[in-house]
């Protein structure tokens, strides 16, 4: 396949809206190509769009369909040509997830938060989704062998848990959410700060954090600690989020890459003592991203509308409850999370919404380098993912963002600074936010760019990036954005002009670590009394099966795996 | 007025999904377009002229000059003027289920019984049933936090169990008997029941619920005092205080 002509936009080999022509061969960009030609002149061509953080299987997604019938019906799509029906809007069904994400021109996405003991519910549905390369995060913060290891300060027994739970669990890397606080919920509270410790542990959310993210690069994993701070989602908690950058300043990266991703930051970028005095503290946690290069982080962008929040910090999840007043699921699970969904809708006339929005925004835009922020909204979180492209153009656009300003609380402008910056961000910046940066981040080593060698995947947008003004046009950017006029993935042409004409399947990437075989030994002895004691299901019952996972790519990481090709 | 009359070719044995039977879809129309329109019979997309005679005014319209006669029986057939906003649908017979579903504004009409899920999450206009109405009438549809907000529902007959369920608004009025659990998460409606009914305004908290005939009242109602309303004397309620509710309850004396 030959793609000629288009403005090429690919940051990560320094191309930037350079008129080019691309070549695919074998499901990968090459140096020259027989075959389609796929006219893109004068159009936006970038790689296919990567999400680093979103929640597109297993069982709270399910469970949030479950408890949101009234969902489905916002997002009913009957089948056509070679698309199932679709349903949902928030909590769309398998099917859905793959075909939208195509639409706007993504090709990868990786589910954020996965228990070791519900991974093959989540692998039984990344099989479902079509089009999408998939991966998905194992969760470790709560888990008592990681309490135990650290409690023991046994960083070595720790890597060899991770090992082990990454293989049991068919995971990408290490998520950690509201670290001991999901274990504390167990017993119905909560940490409240870095250095609370954890009920019956022993421990502090800082010891948790700081031992796996050294158990992280012992075994050099590809991708760093994925991190949901404790106290998200609470006025103030500004001051944990820069505590817990602070605590891993020292942490050395084994790979060209961060030592710490922090996802959604928006929920933990906040001022105030209450909602009352809530404002934005974003322009402080910028600065300190600024300053500082260990760390990357997330927008988790929100939006007004509906919403579904979904997330394994379970007593976050009860206090939406409380507040709402409305329907909430919580679980405990077993000895490894806690976790809770509660559909939510976003308000334009509710200030504290506004400040959350505001926040969001100014996170990405004072932060200089586009390499330490992605675009995302936490799907669905902070808003469905189908929303990207309002995102992405009010990041372009400060006309836009004043217009919508306009349309929100007058007291807004004194909560955010976000009526202050003038920044608009270029493609150049966009297609490192949402494409080459996720890559980079994650440790994809094929994805988010376009050198020779990397999967043929590619977006086509009806633009022309020279000619179109983002900051003035911004409808017509959003339009262009919602519905690629191609994706292509590993070489397919699998969506034109918005509209599904293939739906290939798919990769699973997963890590395959290898630990010390003597702290292998030592943790057997560990968990043979976990299993025999307190979990509900028999060891040799508990990994994920490779029938669940049909189609894989297994990154290996851990001792004697010799030097890593580095991402590009 | 421009008067179409829709009318079965033949008894409807396979539900039609048939949400087009709408003066807001019909008013901008020539007659050969409406007759072109497309309905779902069963898993199969038919033309409206395939399954009804389709007869009426020429002349394209707005809604509110617009008068839908649909004669025969439609029980088999759904969502007879789903979401519409101005204009008369008149149904000389009987309706299928989610009959006025969504109504914005305008007036339905039913001759005959009409089926569940009447006039669910209707924002306005009005809805009159000469017959009885199934279960779950002015109610929100499955998981959905409000079912009617606005406007008016009168049944003449008996209703079924649901009525009203997640109310956030409107007036709905049964002549005869309500089903089970009338005004179930009532948020701010108002429901007036002429015969008998069994366990009202479960969860309600807001909202109003007046009962003629007997009625078996929840635990979590508050027996206050006795008033008047109209002349008749009532038992009042206040509840439901399993959710701290607001709401209140009105049971005619002497019957329950």
């Amino acid at each position: 396949m030959i793609i000629r002509g288009g403005i090429v936009y690919d940051p990560a080999n320094g191309i930037f809206g350079e008129e080019m022509d691309l070549c695919i061969d074998g499901g990968r960009i090459v140096e020259d190509a027989k075959g389609e030609v796929i006219d893109a002149r004068g159009l936006l061509v970038m790689p296919g769009g990567v999400d680093a953080h979103t929640h597109i299987a297993g069982k709270k997604m399910n469970t949030g369909r479950i408890m949101r019938p009234d969902d489905a019906r916002l997002g009913t799509e009957l089948r056509s040509g070679v698309c199932r029906p679709s349903t949902g809007y928030t909590v769309p069904n398998c099917y859905a997830i793959g075909y939208r994400y195509a639409r706007m021109g993504y090709t990868t996405a990786f589910e954020a938060a996965t228990p070791i003991i519900e991974a093959r519910h989540t692998h039984e549905e990344l099989e479902e989704i079509p089009i999408l390369d998939k991966g998905a995060l194992t969760l470790f913060g709560n888990n008592w062998e990681v309490m135990e290891c650290v409690h023991d300060k046994d960083i070595a027994k720790l890597a060899a848990y991770v090992a082990w739970g990454l293989r049991a669990a068919r995971g990408y890397g290490i998520k950690i959410v509201n670290p001991g606080g999901g274990e504390a919920w167990g017993f119905g509270s909560n940490v409240k700060g870095l250095y609370d410790p954890v009920p019956n542990f022993d421990v502090t959310p800082a010891e948790i954090i700081h031992a796996l993210a050294e158990a992280n690069e012992m075994l050099r994993l590809p991708h760093s600690i994925h991190l949901h701070f404790n106290n998200l989602g609470k006025p103030g908690n500004y001051t944990t989020a820069l505590e817990t950058l602070e605590a891993l300043e020292d942490i050395k990266p084994s790979r060209m890459r961060q030592a710490v991703h922090v996802t959604h930051m928006q929920f933990s970028a906040y001022g105030g003592t209450s909602w009352r005095d809530f404002e934005s503290k974003a322009s402080i946690i910028a600065d300190y991203l600024n300053k500082h290069n260990h760390a990357t982080m997330d927008m988790g962008q929100l939006l007004f509308g509906a919403a579904t929040t979904m997330t394994a910090d379970a007593p976050l999840e009860y206090g939406n409850a409380r507040l709402t007043h409305n329907k909430w699921s919580n679980h405990d699970i077993e000895l490894e999370e806690s976790s809770g969904v509660v559909p939510m809708v976003y308000s334009r006339k509710m200030l504290v919404n506004a400040v959350q929005w505001a926040i969001g925004l100014e996170l990405a835009l004072l932060t200089e380098d586009p390499w330490k922020v992605l675009m995302t909204t936490d799907s669905p979180n902070g808003s469905p993912f189908v929303n990207y492209p309002e995102v992405i153009t009010l990041l372009m656009s400060k006309p836009k963002r004043d217009s919508e300003m306009a349309t929100l609380h007058g007291e807004l402008s004194k909560r955010t600074s976000l009526g202050c910056i003038e920044r608009e961000l270029d493609w150049s910046e966009i297609a490192i936010m949402t494409r080459a940066a996720p890559a980079r981040i994650l440790g994809l080593e094929d994805k988010g760019h376009l050198g020779l060698g990397a999967d043929g995947d590619v977006s086509i947008y009806n633009l022309s990036p020279h000619e179109v003004d983002a900051s003035q046009e911004h409808a017509t950017v959003k339009k262009a954005l919602a519905a690629a006029k191609y994706t292509i993935k590993s070489g397919t042409v699998v969506c034109k002009d918005g509209k599904i004409l293939a739906t290939p399947r798919g990769k699973t990437y997963w890590v395959d670590a290898v630990a010390a075989q003597a702290d292998m030994d030592r943790l057997m002895v560990d968990l043979q009394d976990k299993f025999e004691r307190y979990y509900s299901v028999q060891m040799s019952n508990y990994a994920v099966q490779d029938v669940y996972v049909t189609n894989p790519r297994v990154v290996k990481a851990g001792l004697g795996a010799g030097p890593l090709k580095e991402a590009a | 007025m421009r008067n179409i009359i829709v009318a079965p070719l033949a008894p409807i044995r396979i539900s039609v999904e048939a949400e087009i039977l709408s003066p807001d879809i019909f008013a901008p129309l020539s007659m050969e377009q409406i007759c072109g329109l497309d309905v779902w019979q069963g898993n199969r997309k038919r033309k409206i002229s395939d399954l009804f005679r389709v007869v009426g005014d020429e002349g394209q319209v707005r809604p509110e000059e617009t008068a839908l006669r649909l004669e025969g029986d439609f029980s088999r057939v759904k969502r007879i003027a789903e979401g519409m906003t101005a204009g008369t649908v008149d149904v000389i017979g009987s309706a299928g289920m989610h009959a006025g579903n969504n109504m914005k504004g305008g007036k339905l009409s039913i001759l005959g019984n009409a089926d569940d899920w009447l006039g669910r999450e209707m924002r306005g206009g009005s809805i009159a049933v000469e017959g009885n109405a199934g279960n779950y009438a002015g109610a929100g549809y499955r998981g959905e936090k409000c079912g009617m907000r606005g406007g008016e529902i009168e049944i003449r007959g008996n209703a079924g169990a649901y009525l009203g369920e997640h109310l956030c608004g409107g007036d709905i009025r049964v002549a005869g008997n309500a089903g089970d659990f009338p005004g179930a998460a009532n948020q701010g409606g108002t429901i007036f029941i002429g015969g008998s009914t069994h366990l009202p305004g479960a969860e309600m908290t807001k909202g109003t619920i007046i009962v003629n005939g007997k009625a078996k009242v929840l635990p979590g109602y508050q027996k206050l005092e006795i008033v008047t309303i109209g002349g008749e004397k009532y038992q009042k309620y206040a509840g439901d205080l399993v959710e701290n509710g607001k709401g209140e309850l009105f049971i005619r004396t002497g019957s329950s």
